[in-house]
C-alpha cells in the first residue's frame, strides 16, 4: 500500500493547544503545550493543578462524573466552561471509525485551520483533531470533536479511552484508584463486571442469626413479640441489606504481602500509594497515553522524584507535571518548563535557562527570582534586601541566584522576563550586549539594576574618605593582611602597612578596586604568573557570597548609602512592591 | 472457471484488483459473498461498496443483509459527505447536497472540487481510508474522471480496492473527448491492476433461457470487437427477430405497418414485458402505440420536477413566470394539455390576476392560475397541479389530458407540503430513494432508464440507423438494451434503414 508519510500513526497522541474557559478558576487560558514532557510550575492557586484536571476531563475515560457550581468559574454555572483541544492523534486511537466520520484539520503552527486549495506549496500536511469537553448551564458534561464545517458530533468514550489519559493526582484520591469503586482505576483494569453481584450471593448466604450471642437473640425475640402485637412484620431475622449510597466493591481493595502479612495497600505511605496507583492506572491503558502528574514531589523523596521525571521524559508520551520542587526541576533536562503566573498566562521558559535550571532550580520556583551576576551581588543584594525588609527575605518568596557571568545572566533575565515569570535583574555594566540588555531594561524596568558603569567596587569604593579606608579594608573578622598584602604587590613593594602602601601610591581608591576586581596589571607584556596571581587579588576582597554581604554592610556601616541610593533604591522599591510591601523612602 | 479465480483474487492481499463484469455474470453474487467473507474481520473498519445508483445501493443492501461493519452508499453520496465536511474550504454553501441537487452542474462541480482537495490533501484520504479499508465499486464504468479521481485518492492513501466495472455498459458519457477519455482511465486502471480478471459466465440466464445468455455474451464481445451481431443463421431460443420499419410521420414518433403489428401488440400482452427504446419522446409515443396501456418506467430521476424546483424558487413572487413553468411542467410529464388549447389561456390569467369573469373550460383555467396568483410560489403551483388532477378526473374538457409520468407530477403536488422547495424537493428524493418504488410488471422504458433493470421479457425497438449509428457510444447502448432480458428478447429491425451493427 502507498505510503505517504504523513500520518500519524506511530506517534502518541498529543495537545498541541489547550483552551480553557470559564473552567474552575481560569476565566480564559490559550497554551500550545510542548510535544513531550511540560513541567508547569508558578506559585499557589495559578491554576496549574486545574490547567491538569481539565486535560483530565476531556480525555476521561468514563462518563461518570458529576459537576458542581465549584467547577464553574466564579460558580457562574449558568455560563458554561468549555475545555477545548487541538490534538495531534494516531489513527489508531479510532476516531475516524466512529458511527459517524471524523475530519481532521490542518495544524497552522497556532491553531487548527481549513485546508486550503489556493496554497499548494508542497509541504507535508499536518493533520490534528479538535476536540472539547463543555459544563453545560444544567451542570451537565458534553465530550464533543468540533468538524471542519462547524458542527459538532460526540467525542466517545471509547476514543477517549483509546487516546487515554493516566493521572497521578496531588491529593489523596488516589486511595480511590486502589480500590474496586466503580470507574476507578483498578475497577477499570480488572472489568469483572459480574463480581459484585456474585459476592452478594455469597455473603448472602451468611447466617446472621446463628451467630448471634445470646442475649442478642433475646433481644431480637423481644422485639419481635413487640412486632407482633403492633400489626408489625414479623419473624424477624439478620441478613445483609444493601442500601443507598453503600457499594460492596467499595470494601474491596488491592492487598499486598508485607513481612508476610497481608495488608491493604492503602495503609503503605502515600508515595508508595501515589506510585501504585500511577501503576495500576498506566497497565491498562494504550501505548502511549497523555500522563498528568500533578505535585510530582508528593510523598516521594528526591531520588524517586529525579527517577519518576527521567522515565517520563523518556517515555514517549505526552506528560504534564506540575511541581514546587527543585531536584524534579534540576532532572527536568529536556523537558519544557513553563511559568504560570497569577493571572493564568502560561509562558514558555525557553531552552536558553537550561543553564540556570541545573545551577539553581530554585530560581523558577519563587515568587520572585533575582537574577545577580555573581557571587558578590548574590551576598551584596541579600545584604541589601533583608535590611530594607526587616527579616528573612526567603520569607517572602525571594530568591536571590547567582547567574553564572554577566552574559549568562543576561540570557536568562531575556529568558524569564517572556516568560511571564517574576524576576529582577543585578548586574555590572561592562560595556557589552547594550542592546540585549537595553531590551531587558525595556521590559523589566526597575526590576533590572546595571550600573552606568562598572561594577560594585568602582561604584563604592571611591566614595570613600580617607578615614574610612582601613575600615574598609579590615574584613569582619578584624583581619586586613591578606588585602593589603594584595595592595603591596601590585605596588611591588614588600612592607605590607597601609602607611607604606598609602606613601607608594597616588590613588589608593583606584588601587583597592583594582585589587578587588582582580584587574591584570597595566602593561600588557607583563609575564603570565603575575597575570594570574593578579587575578587571584579579587578573592581576597570581595569575590564570594560572603564578600558581597561583606560589601553591602559596609555601604551602611561606613555611611555610604546616600551616594548609593538613587541608583539602587529604585531596584529596591520594585522588589518590595512585588512581594506587597509599601515603597521605602531609603535603606537603613 | 472465471468465478473461482474471480473470487479468488478479491480475496487476495492485491491492492487492486480489477474484474471485468458483463451484466449477468453475477458481480453482485461475487462482491456481496466476499463481503460477507471478509467484513468480520475487518475490526474498527468497515467495508465501502460505492455505487452509482440508489437502486444499485439497495440490491446490494439485500444481499448484504445483517452485516455490520458493511456501508453502502453512492459515489455522490460519499462526495457530499466528504465535500460537507470541508464545505468552507471548498466554498460551497453548508447544506452541500441541496446545492448540488440545485445546481444543473452540481455534482459534477463536487466531485471536481473533492478530487481536489483529496489529492492536495492526503491526510484526508488517509482518514476515509482508515475507515474504509476495503472499498468495493461497482459499475465503476459510469464513474466520471473526477468521481475516478476520488476513489483513487482513497487507494492511494490505504484503501484496497475492488473494482467491477463493465466498459460496454458505458452509457451515461456525453461527447466523444469524454468517451475517449473513459477509455482510456479504463485502460490505465487496467494497467494498474495488481489483478485483472473477468466474468465469463451467464448466471442470469441458467435457468430461464441458457441459450440467450451465450447469445447476449456474444454479441456483447461482437460489438465491443467492433464487430456486427450476425442475425442471418440459426437464432438461439428466447430471441425473436420481428423485421418492421417505423413509418412514422412525426421525428420520435413510433407506428409500423399493420399488417406488421401483431407480434409486437402480442407481446405486450404477455405478464411481463420491458419495452425498451432510446428517447425519452419516443417512450412517449410508444405509450399511446401500446393504448395507454404500458405504464412509463420513471427511474429515479425527476428531469421535469428538477427544472421546476428551480423555476419556483427565481421565479417567486412572478405569477405570470410561475404559470409558464407550470405549463412547461405539465408538458413534461403529461400529454394533451397543448399550450393552444389550455397552457396560453392559463398563463395570461396569471398575468392579469384572474380579473375577467368567464365559465366553461376558461373558468376552471383560471380557477388554476387563482392558485398561483394567490401564492405565487411552490405552494402555489402545487395547488394549481391538484387542482389539475381534479379536473382531469372529472371535468370532461380535461379529458384528453393524459399523465404519463405519474409519480412525478404526484410529487409535484406534495412540493407544496415544504417550506423551502429545496428542502421539499430534496425531503421528497429521499423519500423515494428509501421507498425503492416497485417495478411494474410491464413498462416502457428509455434504455438509460433501465441500465441495472432486469425483466423476463425484453422488445427493443426501433432498430434502426438512427438509432443504432455505429458509434461505440451506441455499441454500449444496444449491448445495455440486449442484456436486460432474461427470457425473451424480441428485436423490431428496420430493412430499410438498417443499423450498421447488424447482419441481416
Amino acid at each position: 500500500m502507498p505510503d505517504d508519510g504523513q500520518q500519524p500513526a506511530d506517534e502518541a497522541p498529543y495537545i498541541r493547544l489547550l483552551s480553557i474557559k470559564r473552567f474552575r478558576g481560569i476565566e480564559d487560558l490559550t497554551w500550545l503545550p510542548a510535544k513531550g514532557v511540560n513541567v508547569l510550575l508558578g506559585g499557589g492557586d495559578v491554576g496549574k493543578t486545574t490547567i491538569l484536571e481539565a486535560i483530565a476531563l476531556l480525555l476521561n475515560p468514563t462518563n461518570a462524573t458529576t459537576l458542581s457550581d465549584a467547577d464553574y468559574w466564579q460558580r457562574r454555572h449558568e455560563e458554561g466552561f468549555e475545555i477545548l483541544a487541538v490534538m495531534a492523534l494516531p489513527l489508531t486511537c479510532g476516531i475516524v471509525e466512529q458511527r459517524k466520520s471524523v475530519w481532521p484539520w490542518e495544524w497552522c503552527g497556532e491553531g487548527a485551520k481549513l485546508p486550503d486549495l489556493e496554497v499548494n506549496n508542497g509541504q507535508p500536511h499536518d493533520p490534528v483533531f479538535c476536540v472539547r469537553v463543555c459544563g453545560t448551564p444544567n451542570f451537565d458534561l458534553q465530550h464533543e470533536i468540533c468538524q471542519p464545517d462547524e458542527s459538532f458530533d460526540h467525542f466517545p468514550v471509547s476514543v477517549r479511552r483509546n487516546i487515554g489519559v493516566v493521572r497521578l493526582s496531588g491529593d489523596d484520591r488516589n486511595d480511590r484508584d486502589l480500590r474496586l469503586l466503580q470507574g476507578s482505576a483498578l475497577d477499570r483494569l480488572l472489568s469483572d463486571r459480574t463480581l459484585r453481584s456474585r459476592l452478594a450471593d455469597k455473603l448472602g448466604e451468611t447466617d446472621v442469626d446463628g451467630e448471634l450471642k445470646d442475649e442478642a437473640k433475646t433481644a431480637l425475640a423481644a422485639l419481635n413479640r413487640r412486632f407482633v402485637v403492633r400489626l408489625l412484620p414479623s419473624q424477624l431475622g439478620l441478613g445483609l441489606v444493601g442500601g443507598q449510597g453503600f457499594s460492596l466493591n467499595a470494601l474491596i481493595g488491592l492487598m499486598a504481602t508485607k513481612d508476610g502479612t497481608k495488608l491493604p495497600l492503602s495503609s503503605w505511605g502515600a508515595g508508595t500509594r501515589r506510585l501504585a496507583a500511577f501503576e495500576v492506572a498506566a497497565l491498562h491503558q494504550v501505548d502511549h497515553p497523555i500522563i498528568v502528574v500533578d505535585e510530582i514531589e508528593r510523598g516521594l523523596e528526591s531520588y524517586r522524584q529525579r527517577i519518576l521525571m527521567e522515565e517520563l521524559i523518556a517515555n514517549p508520551s505526552q506528560v504534564f507535571v506540575t511541581t514546587h520542587s527543585a531536584p524534579a526541576v534540576n532532572a527536568a533536562v529536556g523537558a519544557a518548563l513553563w511559568y504560570v503566573d497569577t493571572g493564568g498566562k502560561v509562558g514558555s521558559l525557553p531552552a536558553s535557562v537550561a543553564a540556570q535550571q541545573k545551577r539553581d532550580p530554585e530560581t523558577f520556583l519563587a515568587r520572585l527570582a533575582v537574577i545577580a551576576e555573581g557571587a558578590t551581588e548574590v551576598g551584596f543584594v541579600t545584604t541589601l534586601l533583608t535590611r530594607s525588609i526587616g527579616e528573612d527575605i526567603r520569607r517572602y518568596g525571594i530568591r536571590v541566584s547567582d547567574g553564572g557571568s554577566n552574559s549568562e545572566a543576561l540570557t536568562v533575565l531575556r529568558g524569564l522576563a517572556a516568560s511571564g515569570l517574576a524576576v529582577a535583574g543585578f548586574a555590572d555594566n561592562e560595556g557589552t550586549q547594550e542592546g540585549l540588555w537595553q531590551q531587558v531594561k525595556e521590559k523589566l524596568g526597575d526590576f533590572l539594576m546595571r550600573w552606568p558603569n562598572g561594577c560594585l567596587e568602582t561604584n563604592i569604593v571611591p566614595h570613600l574618605c580617607d578615614d574610612q579606608i582601613e575600615a574598609f579594608i579590615t574584613d569582619a573578622e578584624g583581619d586586613a593582611g591578606e588585602r593589603l598584602r594584595t595592595l603591596a604587590d601590585r605596588l611591588g613593594i614588600q612592607d605590607k602597612s597601609l602607611a607604606a602602601i598609602l606613601a607608594a601610591t597616588g590613588d589608593i581608591r583606584q588601587l583597592i578596586v583594582g585589587a578587588a576586581c582582580g584587574s591584570p596589571p597595566a602593561d600588557a607584556g607583563s609575564p603570565n604568573h603575575q597575570k594570574k596571581e593578579w587575578k587571584k587579588h579579587g578573592q581576597r576582597w570581595f569575590k564570594s557570597t560572603a564578600g558581597g554581604a561583606e560589601l553591602g554592610e559596609k555601604v551602611f556601616a561606613l555611611g555610604l548609602w546616600p551616594n548609593l541610593s538613587p541608583q539602587l533604591l529604585p531596584f529596591v522599591n520594585a522588589v518590595r512592591t512585588a512581594v506587597g510591601l509599601a515603597a521605602a523612602q531609603t535603606v537603613d | 472457471m472465471s468465478d473461482a479465480t474471480v473470487a479468488e483474487a478479491l480475496r487476495s492481499a492485491a491492492p487492486l484488483v480489477v474484474v471485468e463484469a458483463p451484466g449477468g455474470c453475477g458481480k453482485t453474487y461475487q462482491g456481496a459473498s466476499y463481503a460477507r467473507d471478509v467484513a468480520p474481520g475487518l475490526g474498527e473498519g468497515r467495508l465501502l461498496i460505492v455505487t452509482h445508483t440508489n437502486a444499485a445501493c439497495d440490491v446490494f443492501a439485500d444481499r448484504t443483509h445483517g452485516l455490520s461493519r458493511v456501508e453502502i452508499r453512492t459515489i455522490d453520496g460519499l462526495i457530499i459527505e466528504i465535500a460537507s465536511a470541508y464545505h468552507q474550504a471548498l466554498g460551497l454553501p453548508a447544506d452541500v447536497g441541496a446545492w448540488a441537487r440545485r445546481d444543473p452542474n452540481g455534482y459534477a462541480v463536487l466531485a471536481d472540487r473533492t478530487a481536489l482537495l483529496l489529492t492536495r490533501y492526503p491526510m484526508i484520504a488517509s482518514c476515509v481510508a482508515r475507515r474504509y479499508p476495503i472499498i468495493i465499486c461497482d459499475e465503476h464504468q459510469d464513474a466520471c474522471a473526477d468521481r475516478h479521481a476520488v476513489v483513487i485518492s482513497l487507494h492511494s492513501a490505504g484503501s484496497m480496492l475492488r473494482v467491477f466495472a463493465d466498459p460496454m455498459q458505458m452509457i451515461f458519457t456525453g461527447t466523444a473527448a469524454e468517451t475517449a477519455a473513459a477509455e482510456q482511465r479504463w485502460a490505465d486502471l487496467k494497467n494498474a491492476a495488481d489483478r485483472f480478471e473477468e466474468l465469463d459466465t451467464p448466471h442470469r440466464w441458467a435457468n430461464a433461457q441458457p441459450a440467450l445468455g451465450a447469445w447476449i455474451l456474444e454479441a456483447r464481445a461482437a460489438l465491443r470487437n467492433g464487430n456486427q451481431i450476425d442475425l442471418t443463421g440459426a437464432l438461439p431460443a428466447g430471441l425473436t427477430v420481428h423485421y418492421a420499419d417505423n413509418v412514422a410521420q412525426q421525428n420520435m414518433g413510433f407506428r409500423v405497418a399493420g399488417s406488421l403489428s401483431q407480434p409486437i401488440y402480442a407481446r405486450a400482452n404477455f405478464q411481463s414485458m420491458l419495452v425498451l427504446t432510446g428517447h425519452n419522446d419516443r417512450v412517449t409515443a410508444l405509450r399511446a402505440f401500446f393504448n395507454r396501456r404500458m405504464p412509463i418506467w420513471e427511474g429515479h430521476v425527476r428531469d421535469g420536477l428538477t427544472s421546476l424546483v428551480a423555476d419556483t424558487r427565481n421565479q417567486q413572487g412572478n405569477a405570470a413566470g410561475l404559470a409558464q413553468s407550470t405549463v412547461t411542467f405539465i408538458g413534461s410529464v403529461a400529454t394533451g394539455f397543448s399550450p393552444t388549447a389550455f397552457g396560453n389561456r392559463f398563463v395570461a390569467e396569471a398575468e392579469q390576476g384572474c380579473a375577467k369573469p368567464c365559465n366553461g373550460k376558461p373558468q376552471h383555467l383560471q380557477a388554476m392560475a387563482r392558485h398561483i396568483v394567490e401564492r405565487p410560489d411552490h405552494r402555489g403551483v402545487a395547488r394549481a397541479l391538484d387542482h389539475l388532477r381534479g379536473l382531469v378526473a372529472n371535468e370532461p374538457a380535461f379529458s384528453n389530458v393524459r399523465f404519463d409520468h405519474g409519480r412525478e407530477f404526484a410529487e409535484a403536488i406534495q412540493l407544496g407540503q415544504y417550506d423551502d422547495p429545496d428542502d421539499g424537493f430534496a425531503e421528497i428524493a429521499r423519500r423515494r430513494t428509501h421507498a425503492r418504488p416497485k417495478i411494474p410488471a410491464k413498462a416502457i422504458s428509455t434504455i438509460h432508464k433501465a441500465k441495472g433493470l432486469e425483466f423476463d421479457n425484453v422488445m427493443l425497438l426501433p432498430c434502426d440507423r438512427a438509432n443504432f449509428g455505429d458509434t461505440k457510444a451506441a455499441r454500449a447502448k444496444l449491448y445495455v438494451a440486449l442484456s436486460r432480458a432474461t427470457t425473451s428478447l424480441l428485436l423490431i429491425v428496420s430493412k430499410a434503414k438498417p443499423s450498421p451493427m447488424f447482419k441481416t
